[in-house]
């Protein structure tokens, strides 16, 4: 039986909706992905940090014994960020560690001989770097989390996320000041 | 989360590029037929159609490896090293950061021997792209400021502006190239017999000379209105990666009151560097005041 014009008609339409819904499919697969790789990027960095910790702790030990608070407070919140479950349980316990990473750094400016020491300056360099990178891997996944929500929420996306039943997630929160205060202490 | 949060979006940017380039490619072709013909025609080839075969091979095989290796000359021309993790922790450790900020792929990094502050990427895609900067920015720029300049070049990576400005460079430089020989070649012809097939050609000639003249300083002028917008952009994603303009900022102001004129770099490759190896008004990039300017706004 021959179509006519208002059958090809039909087929066009039906052939452009199921591009849309394999392009919409797609768009969210994509954007999915980029999430759960930001997020394996953020605990590849975190870890990587706490690797560097022993190591920057015996070398301070070497030199300034007698900041055992300190230390402890650095080699405590290391053990927390490895015992961490959960992203921002692990996130929290990053920036405690952080932080004590901070103090114990400012101690090392009362001690020359420390801060002088080739092992020590190769350490902080490489935490510096590290920590960089995670505030810069945080940065991505909450933009790939913006780009996932607005898709979720904007017109036709909205429509498709409630077919396929997507919804919109949740940003980690950190706030912008925080880490450039902490970037400048590194320096 | 406000606007400025928005993820940078190359889509449009790519899309742009890839047409450009392509569109380029195809010029290009022509142009290098049209050449080889009215080339042909001056010289007093009997065989043009054969003429024309060599034309097509060449500009096709010129393409090809222009497309595939563009990223490699630039890296010749300019002297550059491939840059060793050992030996350039800071700077590897700065682009892997601008890497994970920007989901881009890690580039293969090199450095050039110029005391200048500069840095350049190429590439035909982020999977197979350089950035090269020089000893200069290495050692004058802090930590900051280099990060500013790698995102930078991320940015343009990103847009596909690689391939796209990589192909200008390469072009341009094999036009003059053609051009100059031509011109050259017409001084040990000049004063031949006065036979009448002579007479004929000498029409070609002109025409020959003329598009020998004209064609380094059309695309001279292509490649100016080019690259000047693309500096501005990719100064906006370098923000967006590093959410920090003081880096970029610094950076800029660095070359504007050290930089020294470069005599070594090629013109060719001018417009893919960071900022303008030479100093000259009418330049292939805007002025660092301007690009101050902005960056203070963001």
């Amino acid at each position: 039986m021959p179509l006519g014009a208002l059958g090809w008609l039909g087929i066009g339409i039906i052939v452009l909706i199921i591009i849309i819904i394999f392009s919409y499919f797609n768009r969210f697969a994509i954007l999915g992905n980029r999430i759960d790789n930001s997020l394996g990027q953020i605990d590849v960095q975190l870890k990587r940090r706490a690797d560097l910790i022993p190591n920057l702790v015996e070398t301070v030990k070497g030199y300034a014994k007698h900041e055992k608070s300190t230390i402890k407070e650095v080699t405590d919140a290391r053990k927390a960020l490895v015992g961490a479950s959960g992203l921002t349980e692990r996130v929290k316990a990053g920036d405690r560690l952080q932080s004590a990473l901070g103090r114990l750094f400012a101690i090392a400016e009362n001690y020359p001989n420390l801060k002088a020491n080739e092992n020590f300056l190769e350490l902080q360099r490489e935490l510096t770097s590290t920590e960089d990178k995670i505030s810069y891997a945080r940065q991505f996944y909450n933009d790939s989390i913006l780009s996932y929500n607005n898709l979720c929420k904007t017109f036709p996306g909205v429509i498709f996320a409630g077919i396929f039943g997507k919804k919109p997630r949740e940003y980690l929160q950190i706030t912008e000041a925080e880490r450039k205060a902490v970037r400048v202490k590194f320096e | 989360m406000p606007d400025k949060y928005q993820r940078i979006d190359f889509r449009d940017a790519i899309a742009k590029n890839k047409w450009k380039s392509f569109f380029l490619m195809f010029m290009i072709f022509c142009v290098i037929i049209a050449l080889g013909y009215v080339i042909g025609k001056a010289w007093g080839a009997l065989d043009i159609f054969s003429i024309l075969i060599i034309a097509i091979i060449i500009s096709i095989s010129y393409l090809l490896i222009t497309y595939y290796n563009s990223d490699k000359i630039a890296l010749f021309s300019v002297n550059a090293r491939e840059a060793k993790r050992e030996d350039y922790k800071l700077y590897y450790d700065v682009v892997e950061g601008i890497t994970i900020a920007s989901g881009l792929p890690m580039p293969k990094l090199y450095v050039m021997p110029s005391e200048q502050i500069n840095a350049f990427a190429s590439g035909r895609d982020p999977k197979h792209s350089v950035v090269c900067v020089t000893k200069g920015a290495l050692e004058k720029l802090d930590r900051r400021e280099l990060e500013g300049v790698v995102a930078h070049e991320l940015g343009h990576i990103g847009s596909y502006d690689i391939r796209y400005m990589t192909l200008v460079a390469v072009m341009v430089g094999i036009i003059s190239i053609i051009s100059e020989i031509f011109l050259r070649s017409l001084w040990f012809r000049g004063g031949g017999g006065n036979s009448r097939e002579n007479r004929g050609n000498a029409i070609f000639v002109v025409i020959g000379v003329i598009l020998a003249i004209l064609a380094p300083i059309l695309v001279f002028f292509v490649q100016m209105a080019i690259s000047r917008k693309r500096e501005f952009s990719a100064d906006a994603s370098a923000v967006k990666f590093t959410r920090y303009p003081p880096g970029l900022i610094g950076a800029l102001e660095k070359i504007k009151y050290q930089n020294v004129p470069d005599k070594k770099v090629t013109k060719a490759v001018a417009p893919l560097f960071f900022a303008n190896p030479f100093k000259e008004i009418g330049s292939t990039h805007p002025s660092i005041e301007k690009r101050i300017e902005l960056l203070k706004r963001m």
